[in-house]
């Protein structure tokens, strides 16, 4: 496999370079949202993006903010729907997802090219990432992972005892806004590499294999991001080889890693657990 | 509650006042007209039925709910300028076993306000951590995973996080419910160190056997305040007919059996 | 606006009968999702139906058979799936759904249209609907509504007490395999019309704002369907006025979700209005959600 020379011409370098940062950012923010149970939100929310990116895209303006500000509104408008009675959190994310992807679709279908540009936005086109992209990826990388490193300690009691949070005195809505907002950058970040429907992928299948070799939560960030990074690398190299959709590669590798992580781990493989003895219960003391 | 005159008048002032306080939801009182004080070392014990608002009492001191009328002061301040000086342990179960902590961190936890934003805890906290842990019996499990620990064990972790953070106000929410024997008396003996140290402590609970032995006040509640005072005086068959109504059933003389608490 | 102009037209008339049907069944259908806060097993469904949708496109056959196939497989897996405690359900779910996804994405973009292909399978394309496939998506849909009228009460019972339902001896895996089918066969049925991506809001929305609307089962189920057939309706005769006459191409599919979003924002709208006006003739009940 020609792989090294795959990477030969400078669409392939830019790719590559893009694949690693964003499959970095996305393995660590994943940890995140297994911790808090948002699989199901961050896919909404990578559908209710895509009216954002699309708004962005016909408006001319950078992709984020778009994206960024149209996410802002899907997460206050879920926040609203959801705290109604009777309208439950699934249905109001299901109601909201719908909604703006269709919003999305209308838009675009209004346009000339409406094919293409869709796509792209939806499965990612990495290949034609250009390196102002590289640059904004870069920036936005860092900040996140910044916040995320600030913030460790109190994300985590959030999303292990939540009110434990508020009776300690910390701005609980403000931390769980601020992480809301880093997954969105993560989803943003993602599209032109895999689009919006796969963005969810990549920010969760690696954090979820990190998850079955470590125990330790530091471990897992740094593992998740690896992982996220070589599924990226690994995914990208065999798009380009048998000529398929590098977006959609790159999510079966990242799958692929969690399939096999999940048959062969250590203690919490399938292996492990039916070929050792379960380990009797500690007496109560 | 008025202060006992046969007592020396007490010098500090009392660690939570709470005066005609009431909580509701969509206008209707979930609980009300709460009346009463908590000097330092003193311990409260909040009993009442299922649904008596307890639990709302408790979230109302720590400031998570507002007050729909009446005040409540802590340590003289309004609950939300407190909270660093209060310490809360619910049940353990209402917390995830499954997630990626020890024992040791969660403790740790109690330390954050100290800690502050953005710093990690230092030599200091880790070694209040584990003498925390200690004091609950639990210093060999310090790196265990808190979800592998027994319900019991766990609940003596909540307590420890709250040791740790050193707190003037204790709240606690049913910390002996589905406790095994051993972890109560444990959790029992390091209640009461806590209360030598100058700590208020204030106890929702079923178990009127434990009050008896955990606290020397109790609140008794039905949605509303039936009763504030010292517990030989206050936790007495009327009052607690009065408190659990139709599920107190008086026995010949002077007894009460608490049917369904 | 007008409602029945379109419908003179052949090509609208199979469409309408196509989304009126297709509308009432994913109603019915959904009122059990939403009772059951499946919505996200009902979207996992409709991603993992396209690499069946893909397959049987490259290898020239009925979309409907391929359809078909991997839903009934895809239903199988997903009720199957037991919860690994280490990963929990959402996580394996969504790497689910997204490989499946990405499989069939792989495959369709080793053709030349691509692009196009793509576009068709996820928003359907309502108005090519002929003859053979209003057939097709009737017949399943006919098999989907009598399932549903035959298990009716005991997957309502599965719904809201799973205990109480087992303890009666009704095996509740067997009931969930049952729903997840029914889930597949909505998706199937639609996917020609509206396509695999917009499927979830005909599902998960009349549903939802029939749930604002009232607490009964049976007036749930009718107020679903009347929705779902309602915004089919709107939506086409809606797209086409505005593609017709302002000469802004919508495409229907996504303009009979957005009505349908539109639907239950006003049944959101509505509801504390009439709760208020029930209240007066109804003791109030508990407040839990």
């Amino acid at each position: 496999m020609s792989l090294l020379d795959a990477f030969g011409d400078g669409f392939a370098r830019r790719a590559l370079l893009e694949a690693v940062m964003v499959g970095g950012l996305c393995g660590a923010v994943g940890v995140h949202v297994l911790l808090r149970r948002l699989p199901f939100f961050t896919m909404a929310l990578g559908h209710a993006t895509f009216p954002g990116v699309v708004l962005a895209a016909l408006a001319g303006i950078s992709l984020f903010a778009g994206a960024a500000a149209f996410g802002a509104v899907v997460v206050a408008v879920v926040a609203l729907l959801g705290a109604r009675e009777r309208v439950d959190d699934t249905s109001a994310v299901g109601v909201t997802l719908s909604g703006a992807f269709a919003l999305g679709v209308l838009l675009l279908s209004a346009q000339a090219g409406f094919s293409r540009d869709l796509t792209a936005y939806l499965v990612g086109s990495i290949v034609t990432v250009q390196p102002g992209d590289l640059a904004t990826t870069a920036v936005v990388g860092a900040a996140v992972l910044a916040v995320l490193a600030a913030l460790h300690k109190e994300l985590v009691l959030g999303a292990f005892d939540r009110d434990g949070l508020a009776a300690l005195g910390y701005p609980v809505l403000a931390l769980d806004v601020a992480l809301l907002l880093v997954i969105e950058a993560a989803v943003v970040s993602s599209i032109p590499a895999v689009g919006t429907i796969l963005a969810v992928a990549l920010i969760v299948a690696p954090a979820a294999t990190a998850r079955l070799w470590t125990e330790r939560l530091r471990a897992t960030m740094a593992l998740a991001a690896a992982l996220g990074a070589t599924s990226g690398v690994v995914g990208l190299a065999i798009s380009l080889q048998w000529r398929v959709a590098a977006g959609a590669t790159i999510a079966l590798v990242a799958a692929a890693l969690f399939a096999v992580s999940l048959v062969v781990a250590p203690r919490h493989g399938l292996l492990a657990r039916t070929t050792s003895e379960a380990p009797a219960p500690t007496p109560a003391g | 509650m008025t202060a006992d005159p046969s007592k020396a008048p007490d010098p500090a002032p009392p660690v939570l006042v709470l005066s005609r306080a009431t909580v509701a939801y969509e206008r209707e009182p979930v609980v009300e007209g709460v009346d009463g004080e908590v000097a330092a070392g003193q311990s409260v014990a909040l009993i009442g039925p299922n649904g008596a608002g307890k639990s709302t009492l408790i979230r109302a001191v720590l400031g998570l709910v507002p007050l729909t009328s009446g005040t409540i002061q802590v340590l003289g301040r309004a609950p939300q300028a407190a909270r660093r000086q209060v310490a809360y342990v619910p049940q353990a179960d209402t917390l995830d076993a499954e997630f990626p902590v020890s024992a040791l961190q969660v403790v740790l936890m109690g330390r954050y306000p100290r800690v502050g934003w953005v710093r990690r805890p230092g030599a200091a906290d880790r070694q209040a951590a584990n003498r925390a842990l200690a004091e609950v019996g639990l210093a060999e499990r310090a790196s265990a995973r808190f979800g592998t620990l027994s319900g019991g064990q766990r609940q003596r972790v909540l307590l420890a996080r709250a040791i740790a953070q050193e707190p003037r106000l204790l709240l606690l929410d049913e910390p002996f419910n589905g406790v095994d024997a051993l972890s109560q008396d444990l959790l029992l003996a390091a209640l009461g160190r806590l209360r030598a140290t100058g700590a208020a402590a204030v106890m929702a609970t079923h178990d009127l056997g434990l009050a008896h032995l955990a606290c020397d006040e109790v609140c008794l509640l039905n949605r509303h305040q039936i009763g504030f005072g010292p517990i030989g005086t206050t936790l007495t068959p009327e009052l607690l007919r009065a408190t659990y109504g139709g599920q107190a059933l008086q026995l010949r003389g002077d007894g009460v059996i608490v049917a369904r608490p | 606006m007008n409602l029945f102009e379109p419908f003179a037209i052949p090509y609208m008339q199979r469409a309408l009968v196509e989304v009126l049907v297709l509308g009432a069944l994913a109603g019915a259908v959904g009122v059990l999702v939403v009772l059951r806060r499946l919505a996200f097993v009902g979207d996992a469904l409709t991603h993992t139906v396209f690499p069946g949708v893909v397959i049987a496109h490259l290898l020239g056959r009925s979309l409907l058979a391929g359809a078909l196939a991997f839903g009934v497989l895809t239903a199988v897996l997903l009720t199957t799936l037991g919860s690994h405690r280490r990963v929990g359900n959402d996580a394996a779910l969504a790497i689910l759904l997204t490989s499946f996804f990405s499989l069939g994405v792989v495959l369709i973009s080793r053709t030349r249209s691509f692009t196009a292909d793509l576009t068709v399978f996820l928003f359907g394309r309502v108005l090519a609907v002929d003859r053979t496939d209003l057939y097709q998506t009737l017949a399943v849909a006919a098999v989907a509504a009598l399932t549903l009228a035959v298990l009716h009460k005991e997957l309502v019972l599965r719904a809201f007490d799973p205990e109480a339902a087992a303890a009666m001896g009704y095996r509740t895996g067997v009931l969930d395999l049952v729903l997840n089918l029914l889930i597949a066969l909505v998706v199937v049925a639609a996917v020609e019309a509206v396509g695999t991506v917009l499927v979830i809001a005909l599902i998960v929305v009349p549903a939802a704002a029939a749930r604002l609307l009232t607490e009964r089962v049976a007036a749930m189920t009718a107020l679903a369907c009347l929705l779902g057939a309602a915004g089919g309706w709107l939506g086409l005769a809606t797209s086409y006025e505005v593609s017709v006459d302002h000469d802004l191409r919508l495409a229907a599919g996504a303009t009979i979700v957005v009505v349908l979003v539109g639907l239950f924002l006003l049944a959101a709208a509505a509801a504390p209005l009439r709760r208020r006006l029930g209240r007066g003739l109804v003791a109030v009940g508990g407040r839990a959600r």
